[in-house]
């Protein structure tokens, strides 16, 4: 099922060095990329059906055709490398094992957009991760691929790593901008969105790292190569990152489309043996957790995880078994984001503490079913009243657990303890 | 005139300026849409949320009102149930880590989240949970008060700091519910505008050490008037009252808004003037020092005056047009040299490119309207000679040393009529109080040549004579402030056509017609 398209230099030892890299295929677009006209490059993206990788799924190239014509303002190019949703962990085999795959993008993405400065942020956890990248971005600087020239060409330039300072809220686009500027990273409302008034007021394209990372494939080997995998509406290749309670947990490369249950057993070699499967997070800790039964006809693709109310998210792939505890799961989740919440907006700022307060209550054994019905209100009264939607990142996949699985909180309400050990 | 458009709030038609949000453009007709973050004076911020509101076919369909411009057609919905929910959802959210603390807070009674509560949310606490515990009572200097757990996270006082004063002293640090207003370690506020964000504040998290504590705000009568502090003139409400067996007593300034003049603001120098109008009063009439009657006491300027070889009145640049017309006359009918010489009032360098003048005195711009002198020579060519000086109001010994001042001293008799105890008043050997502005009505000019009128803004118990009254008294021909009103329009023809009963709440800029008018 496992297929190398985004990872085909990955098990190729010293492939994070710009000559082996070279050696296997790397910077050989850019010949072709500069022989094209801005324009058709964003046509054949477009052609592509590349969509956002990271998370909402917008399609690439449409977003590309968002910026204003004619305008006298620099447009920049902000790569979102602030990979932080929990169970994701897709973006940093390509920061370490092949970043000029990236730079590489990033070139062709900012021929295309007409763009001289690209700004990777990555999150400040990524110590090695963004070593690895500096070292892959020197090297393409001192081969000519980077800079005032590019592979010889008439185009400039500049690639410049931006490290993040620990809040999950800056991989929200317009928080990354805010961070890049070196204010607090806080979402800004939209409109304007960033195509229109980015960074530092200018037009901005910003893409995640995996979107910018499949651009050589499609330049080299054709828009209809690419859609050659995946549906028809979800097509390509995506880098799975399944965790959670399975034999083989790890980073695969699927082409989308596929059965989730099948990947789950074939792939990631299924729950551990005499476990059964209680639910699958489907793409990162915010999307709606699904049954095994729900499981059963989702695939992997876009249309498919939106058909069964969740979201195909980050790629990251959790799966529960019957050891785990939703309770503890819920007061998991929403620790996290009541953490990582910016403190902007009212509801997301107070809501997300008093939802935690209640869980962690119920929890003790002390609550109520009043305390859960509260919950499932509170997740109402928050979700989409904030400038962005970390709150509902937290609400929707709170929602999911306390309407699937509301008999295991009853039964903490009706016993105040429970004999499922925790996650 | 603004250009209008039409559109529609709940489903009924109202015409309303373009250009601006939902919440100034609908609220100018009298619709109100909920908000604490937004200020006009600082834009819109969109974080509180409270102003969300519905656009029927709009997308996005809901909408932050402060961050939406007024469009022709616009179908805004504020009284659909699902509005009405938002907004109540929104104060419970703002309200559960709030502590409910109305009966000891500053700001109950023109407390947003107490007028919001009853209107838009209502309901008992459904919080069952311990709240969130933060900072309270802390210093950030200039006698603003922060209490961190009454803080909304509006950024209001934020946004003054770095987009009004450009100081940024104050900041919001961390995230979530541990967020908080507060200065930087060992930085508190340091600008003279600073008491603002009181005002600003729509909830009792920042107060005023000055003013805590000292009055509930349902017991103060707000007077309008104008600060004399100088001579921007900048519009304030005179908080004051009158308790039971008391005096009336000012508590406080606030700045009132005026778009051409001050704006939303005023700086916290001209604030603390209020002070001036309670405390070191000129009270009693008295004669080398010791107590008189007034009618004692006027008998013996009269005296005076009719005594006197050669008298100069010095006039104040905080007296009103009024006021300097009576004098000039009164001058006038006793043969008295008037000038308002005044440099101490000057406070050279001390002025900034915002609200803050040079100038300490309110109306210094009449002085060349009614052209009297107020240069040093011409005052020392007046008082060659004299055996008599009247100063009203004007406290002589800012502008000159005790040395000068003890040397004309030696050579004439002094007479203060004035409002205040000061360096003069000391030294006079008759004094007689008259009512300082907050107790009188006028009309001054500011720096910008803008003529603004103050009414009496209190009445106190055993009130003291307006100035024009005792210069009446006196032997002016002049009764009243009308009167010299009369008298004024008749005479300065900039200000012939002028119906002091109508002057625009702004303020009448004289520059545009009549003052240039005369210098043609």
């Amino acid at each position: 099922m496992q297929v190398k398209v985004l990872s085909t230099r990955f098990d190729i030892p010293d492939a994070h060095k710009i000559e082996v890299a070279k050696e296997h295929g790397a910077y050989s677009t850019l010949e072709k990329v500069f022989s094209m006209q801005p324009e058709e490059v964003i046509e054949l993206v477009k052609a592509s059906g590349l969509r956002g990788r990271g998370g909402a799924g917008f399609p690439t190239g449409l977003k590309w055709s968002f910026l204003p014509k004619n305008i006298d303002k620099p447009v920049y190019l902000a790569v979102n490398s602030d990979e932080s949703e929990p169970a994701t962990f897709k973006d940093r085999y390509i920061l370490v094992r092949d970043p000029h795959m990236l730079i590489e993008g990033i070139i062709i993405c900012c021929y295309a957009i007409k763009s001289h400065a690209a700004y990777i942020y990555i999150r400040g956890e990524y110590t090695t991760q963004a070593k690895a990248l500096q070292a892959a971005i020197d090297e393409a600087y001192a081969a000519g691929y980077l800079g005032d020239t590019i592979a010889g060409k008439d185009f400039q330039l500049d690639v410049t790593v931006h490290r993040g300072a620990g809040a999950y809220v800056c991989g929200e686009e317009t928080a990354l901008l805010e961070s890049i500027e070196g204010r607090k990273g806080q979402p800004r409302s939209k409109p304007p969105f960033p195509a229109v008034e980015g960074l530092y007021g200018c037009p901005t394209i910003i893409n995640n790292v995996q979107s910018i990372g499949s651009l050589p494939f499609i330049l080299a080997n054709g828009p209809e190569a690419y859609k050659a995998y995946g549906t028809e509406k979800s097509p390509g290749t995506h880098l799975f990152g399944i965790s959670g309670l399975v034999k083989k947990p790890g980073m695969y490369e699927l082409p989308l489309g596929l059965p989730i249950l099948e990947v789950i057993e074939k792939v990631a070699g299924g729950v551990r043996d005499g476990r059964t499967l209680k639910g699958v997070i489907p793409g990162g800790s915010s999307t709606p957790v699904l049954t095994p039964e729900e499981a059963k006809t989702v695939t992997l693709d876009y249309e498919s995880m939106a058909a069964h109310k969740t979201m195909f998210g980050s790629g990251g792939i959790v799966v529960l078994d019957d050891t785990v505890d939703m309770v503890k799961l819920v007061e998991n989740l929403i620790s996290f984001y009541h953490h990582e919440s910016c403190g902007q907006c009212t509801p997301c700022r107070e809501g997300l503490g008093w939802m935690l307060k209640i869980v962690k209550k119920i929890v003790r054994g002390e609550g109520s079913t009043t305390d859960i019905d509260l919950l499932v209100e509170l997740c109402d009264n928050i979700e989409m009243k904030t400038v962005c939607v970390l709150s509902a990142a937290c609400t929707m996949s709170t929602r999911s657990y306390l309407n699937k699985f509301r008999h295991e909180f009853e039964a903490y309400v009706k016993s105040n303890a429970s004999t499922q050990t925790a996650m | 005139m603004a250009e209008k458009v039409k559109l529609f709030v709940n489903g009924q038609e109202v015409e309303v300026e373009s250009g601006k949000n939902l919440i100034d453009a609908i609220g100018a007709v009298g619709i109100e849409i909920p908000h604490l973050c937004y200020h006009p004076a600082l834009g819109a911020d969109g974080n509180c949320r409270m102003c969300l509101v519905g656009i029927e076919d709009g997308r996005p369909p809901l909408v932050p009102a402060c961050k939406t411009k007024a469009v022709e057609g616009m179908k805004v919905q504020l009284d659909t149930d699902k509005i009405k929910k938002i907004q109540h959802d929104i104060m419970e959210l703002e309200l559960i880590n709030h502590p409910i603390d109305c009966p000891i807070c500053d700001q109950a009674g023109e407390c947003k989240l107490q007028d919001y509560y009853m209107g838009y949310d209502g309901q008992k606490s459904r919080m069952t949970v311990p709240p969130v515990v933060k900072s309270k009572n802390m210093d950030f200097g200039c006698g603003v008060v922060h209490d961190q757990e009454r803080c909304v996270l509006c950024a209001r006082c934020v946004r003054f700091t770095r987009l009004i004063t450009k100081t940024g002293e104050l900041g919001i640090v961390n995230r979530t519910d541990d967020a908080r207003v507060n200065i930087f370690p060992g930085r508190p506020l340091a600008n003279r505008y600073a008491l603002n964000v009181v005002d600003l504040c729509p909830v009792g998290a920042m107060t005023s050490q000055d003013f805590r504590f000292k009055q509930r705000a349902w017991f103060l009568t707000k007077s309008k008037s104008i600060c004399h502090g100088c001579s921007k003139g900048c519009n304030i409400y005179v908080d004051h009252n009158r308790e039971k067996y008391k005096d009336d007593i000012i508590y406080r300034f606030r700045p009132r808004l005026n778009q051409v003049v001050n704006g939303y603001f005023m700086c916290d120098q001209g604030r603390m003037t209020y002070k001036l109008e309670n405390e070191n009063r000129l009270q009693t009439a008295q004669l080398s020092g010791i107590d008189a009657g007034l009618n004692e006491t006027i008998e013996a300027t009269r005296r005076a005056l009719s005594q006197s070889v050669k008298t100069v009145i010095l006039i104040s640049p905080n007296c009103s047009l009024e006021q300097m017309h009576t004098l000039q006359k009164f001058a006038a009918s006793c043969n008295g040299c008037v000038s308002g010489y005044s440099d101490g009032y000057m406070k050279t360098g001390d002025g900034d490119d915002f609200l803050i003048q040079d100038d300490k005195s309110a109306n210094r711009a009449a002085f060349a309207l009614l052209g009297i002198d107020s240069s040093k020579s011409g005052f020392m060519d007046s008082v060659k000679g004299a055996d008599l000086l009247v100063s009203f109001q004007n406290d002589l010994s800012r502008s000159l040393s005790a040395a000068e001042i003890e040397k004309l001293h030696g050579e004439m008799k002094f007479v203060a009529v004035g409002s205040y105890v000061d360096g003069f008043t000391e030294k006079a050997s008759i004094t007689l109080p008259v009512a300082s502005y907050s107790e009188d009505t006028g009309t001054i000019i500011n720096s910008d040549t803008i003529l603004q009128r103050y009414e009496v803004a209190v009445i106190k118990n055993n009130p003291i004579l307006d100035l024009i009254h005792v210069v009446n008294l006196l032997g002016g021909e002049i009764k009243d402030c009308k009167e010299a009103w009369a008298d004024l329009a008749a005479h300065i023809v900039p200000l012939s056509n002028i119906d002091l009963e109508h002057i625009p709440s702004e303020g009448l800029a004289l520059t545009d017609n009549e003052v240039s008018n005369v210098a043609a």
